[in-house]
């Protein structure tokens, strides 16, 4: 009997062990910090630029077109989006070679608070010397044009 | 433009007219003019609105950046309000 017991010894202590392992509670979880409910808003940027030679009463190109006839008046409608003071430059140019010439800047600025389209447009009563031009759309006073279009007229 | 960075062989696009437009409310629109050597505020509003006359609405779109109506200077960038 004395042989038994202790040869059953080491078993029970093991049991015992292995039974307080498994008592044992599992491991807390780290805290884990709540998400942010606010979210800010976006800044203003701008969506597209789409030429044409006619607009509807939403401000939007109906016509759509890069090929334009002299007599033609030329529209950029600036698709943007976001919140914040908003400038929008257009900056229309005549390209010839390596040469360029200034035909237009015009300005829109307001508050952003959301989608809007805003409408540039020249015209030359004179109509349009043939050739290549090119529009840049500058967003508050970003040293690079936000989007360039370039356009004929032919 | 300066006489210097005139190029003869572009042409000219002093008659173009231009405007612009938006569905966002409190808007400012206005064209950005750089002074010519000889320009005088009348004689930017004739070219843009027709009348000489209208060289007040000039001065006062540009009331921060000039102090005398008489006193405007090539190279100085202006803003021009839409004329409609």
């Amino acid at each position: 009997m004395k042989r038994l017991s202790a040869s059953l010894l080491p078993v029970l202590l093991l049991t015992t062990a292995a039974c307080k392992k498994a008592e044992a509670p599992p491991p807390t979880p780290a805290p884990t910090l709540a998400a942010p409910t606010t979210t800010l808003p976006a800044p203003v940027g701008v969506k597209s630029v789409t030429l044409g030679s006619a607009i509807g009463p939403d401000k939007r190109v109906t016509t759509t077109s890069d090929v334009f006839t002299p007599k033609e008046t030329i529209y950029a409608v600036v698709e943007s989006d976001g919140s914040g003071p908003a400038k929008l430059r257009a900056l229309w140019t005549f390209v010839k070679g390596d040469k360029t010439a200034k035909v237009d800047e015009t300005v829109i600025e307001f508050p952003s608070s959301g989608p809007a389209i805003n409408e540039f447009h020249v015209t030359k009563p004179t109509g349009w010397p043939k050739g290549d031009y090119k529009v840049e759309i500058f967003l508050n006073d970003g040293a690079a044009p936000a989007m360039v279009k370039t356009f004929k007229v032919g | 433009m300066a006489p210097e960075d005139k190029d003869d062989d572009m042409p000219d696009f002093s008659d173009v007219q231009s405007g612009a437009s938006t569905t966002a409310s409190g808007a400012e629109v206005y064209e950005s003019y750089e002074v010519k050597p000889g320009d005088s505020l009348s004689k930017i509003a004739k070219n843009v609105y027709g009348k000489a006359s209208d060289w007040k609405r000039i001065f006062e779109a540009n009331r921060d950046t000039i102090k005398d109506p008489d006193k405007i200077f090539p190279g100085q960038k202006l803003k021009i309000p839409s004329a409609s």
